[in-house]
């Protein structure tokens, strides 16, 4: 039986059947729907993000329901994880009029289709990670909720170093690409300022699988903690050998960039007791916005909010109040309402900041729990300190066009 | 009219066809774009019989080359086609050079194996191809006069070089050049024998088809502006293959509906289902299983049960007299 979402999905794609005659093109007119794009990864490796992202946004455009005496409704689009495809999905959806567009969850695809979105003067919040986003490759059109790399390290490995003064040798493990190089400098800078010896950095690709190698290099290092700069699958993959080498025990191990719960529901308390993880979002943070989804997702879906759908309800309800804000859903006019826009958000008190369009928030370190000390099925961390420390746009190199 | 006539109106059919049946004038240029891929693939598995993974190294080096000409320099859309296609043909050169020195599962581990060093060097190289988050801010600058910004004038530029492509490769099939691939993909041996120089032969169908592949990928590239690191990935070659394999490698048009089926079908199923690869590698095994000429062969069927005034019965795993036989 359909449900409301995959009406909601139908009624798009009915819209916009892709082999009908030019001539019988649909077009977007005043009066009909205003529909908010989400191009997610809802197939290939990446699959499960994009499904709870697109949970996020289907809740929020519902529960909304209407905006501008307009029905509101939502595109999902499939990028497929790939950026190729995700820019010519949303080439498509731009020439059927959508001007708004929340997703984006892999750096790649979501670099691209920003630029895409800018050319066709749409809008475009995004939630993945790579810096250049609202750093060298900010634009006009495109804003970010996450914290950059910079942020991230700044709240998980400075707190760590605060609570553990003993740990005075690190050892790194990072991916060889843009976005764990960014993580790395931000880890050396601090290193370097508190006089903490960085005892070795493992590299290794993006498509790499097997970790012991690194670890067993990182064991030879005798670090007193051991920093995991992957991310992903790929983070589970490094905790999952380390704690089976029994580093766990050696050493403290911090993962400054981890999933959250979608993460933590696969790793499982008997892997994460006592180690550190930095997180975008986490459901037991203590806000009332975040209090009020978490209680809102729990009626409706059974189940807790994870990163994947808290970031896609509130940065799909930015594009709703912004066009609500400027009675229009053009994206110029969408993005001059998003500069500077103050709010209550899953964070607390939440920026976009208007020089780069970055949303200044806060980021978490967590630790995860004992079993035993589990309240409920998803009580696998407990928040130890957050906070929020960004570059300026000159510094993150964000020269907007 | 010979076969060749026909299979070039028929690619000029589908091109006319697809504005008037296709609302996305990107998508419809990406299914030429993959269509020009496609068919030069074809010109190595079924016209050589050579199964290559490296069709994605040829394409990504196109996106790449069309992509930094026109970013870093001043020379126009025509040079910087012109440069993919070189580079395309350089590298298809050297791989095929290396590569036809084994047959059978070595050569294809080798296409692998290069496939692979060519996807970390593009990774390693960031400062170049913008490493995993790809090659941002590619023009599509207009052509003399004729601006391309919009999708179906894109389409339109893209259709005409199709068309121009893809009579080229019918010239390069029909030639003597190409009825000596067929025979030396039949029996490399008794080819040998009689004289004609395999090697060479086998490598100038590589830098042929590179040279097509890697204009592909620079169109590619325009298309949507950016040069991914995934163009050059393992998984392109392995899309081109199946485009080729659905289509059916008996012939050049057949390449044509094989990467139309393909970007179509897959842009409607993961509309609708996320597990629509599923129903893809499904589809490949029926492919393989019960139609080795691919849709082309499907249809050669349907037309001929028409003009027997009967229906064909359920096609057997027949062995088409174009399929190659080594590999």
């Amino acid at each position: 039986m359909l449900n409301r979402r995959d009406l909601l999905k139908l009624s798009s794609l009915t819209a916009g059947s892709l082999l009908l005659p030019a001539g019988l093109r649909p077009a977007f007119a005043a009066g009909e729907a205003i529909t908010i794009g989400a191009p997610l990864p809802m197939s290939g490796p990446f699959a499960a993000n994009g499904k709870f992202g697109s949970m996020g946004t289907a809740m929020i455009v519902e529960e909304v329901g209407k905006i501008l005496d307009r029905k509101l409704g939502y595109l999902e689009i499939d990028t497929e994880g790939k950026p190729a495809t995700a820019v010519r999905k949303v080439q498509e959806a731009m020439e059927r009029g959508v001007t708004m567009f929340s997703g984006g969850i892999l750096s790649s695809e979501a670099l691209a289709m920003g630029k895409e979105v800018a050319k066709g003067n749409g809008v475009f919040i995004t939630t993945a990670g790579a810096d250049e986003i609202t750093g060298s490759e900010c634009n006009r059109a495109t804003f970010r909720w996450s914290v950059p790399t910079f942020g991230a390290i700044e709240q998980t490995v400075r707190p760590l170093i605060e609570q553990l003064p003993n740990a005075k040798r690190w050892y790194t493990i990072t991916p060889q690409y843009v976005f764990g190089d960014g993580l790395l400098n931000a880890a050396k800078a601090i290193f370097k300022e508190k006089g903490i010896e960085h005892v070795g950095n493992s590299y290794h690709s993006l498509t790499e699988k097997e970790f012991s190698g690194y670890l067993t290099n990182a064991m030879a290092a005798k670090p007193d903690a051991l920093l995991i700069l992957n991310f992903g699958s790929q983070s589970s993959d490094t905790l999952r050998q380390a704690v089976s080498f029994g580093m766990k025990q050696r050493m403290t191990i911090l993962l400054a960039w981890a999933s959250g719960l979608e993460q933590f529901e696969t790793l499982g308390p008997d892997l994460m007791e006592g180690v550190y993880f930095g997180a975008q979002y986490w459901h037991g943070i203590d806000s009332p916005f975040n209090r009020e989804l978490v209680a809102k997702v729990q009626a409706k879906h059974k189940m807790n909010p994870n990163y994947a759908f808290a970031s896609a309800y509130l940065t799909t309800k930015l594009l709703i109040d912004a066009a609500a804000k400027a009675g229009s859903t053009d994206g110029p006019a969408v993005v001059k309402a998003m500069e500077g826009m103050k709010y209550a958000g899953l964070t607390g008190e939440e920026e976009i900041r208007a020089a780069d369009h970055q949303v200044i928030k806060n980021y978490y370190l967590l630790k995860g729990k004992a079993k035993s000390a589990m309240k409920d099925k998803d009580d696998y961390a407990d928040i130890i300190s957050f906070g929020k420390s960004f570059q300026s746009p000159e510094e993150a190199l964000c020269k907007m066009a | 009219m010979n076969r060749a006539s026909l299979h070039f109106v028929l690619a000029a059919l589908v091109a006319i066809a697809l504005p008037l049946f296709m609302r996305s004038g990107t998508l419809a240029s990406e299914v030429l774009i993959f269509a020009m891929a496609a068919a030069a693939c074809n010109l190595l598995l079924g016209y050589t019989g050579l199964l290559s993974f490296g069709q994605g190294i040829f394409f990504g080096l196109g996106s790449y080359a069309a992509g930094l000409t026109l970013l870093h320099t001043s020379l126009p859309l025509g040079a910087a086609l012109a440069l993919a296609t070189i580079a395309g043909a350089v590298a298809a050169t050297g791989v095929g050079w290396l590569s036809i020195r084994r047959q059978g599962v070595y050569f294809v581990m080798l296409t692998l194996a290069f496939s692979q060093f060519f996807y970390f060097l593009a990774y390693t190289f960031k400062d170049v191809t913008g490493g995993d988050n790809g090659l941002l801010n590619i023009p599509r600058p207009a052509i003399g006069p004729f601006a391309l910004g919009e999708s179906w004038a894109y389409y339109a530029f893209v259709a005409v070089l199709f068309l121009l492509v893809f009579a080229a490769l019918q010239r390069v099939a029909s030639s003597t050049f190409g009825r000596t691939l067929l025979a030396i993909r039949d029996n490399e041996e008794r080819a040998r024998a009689i004289g004609f120089p395999v090697r060479l032969f086998k490598i100038t169908a590589f830098a042929v088809s590179g040279a097509v592949t890697g204009l592909a990928g620079a169109l590619h590239a325009l298309l949507i502006g950016v040069a991914p690191l995934s163009s050059i990935e393992y998984h392109m070659s392995e899309s081109i293959l199946i485009m080729t394999i659905i289509g059916g490698s008996g012939n050049l048009f057949a390449s044509v509906l094989g990467a139309g089926f393909y970007v179509i079908v897959s842009d409607l199923l993961s509309s609708i289902w996320p597990r629509w690869l599923l129903l893809l590698g499904g589809l490949l095994v029926v492919v393989a299983l019960f139609m080795q000429k691919g849709l082309w062969g499907l249809l050669e069927r349907l037309v001929e049960a028409l003009q027997n005034g009967r229906k064909s019965p359920v096609e057997a795993p027949v062995r088409p007299e174009s399929e190659g036989r080594s590999i």
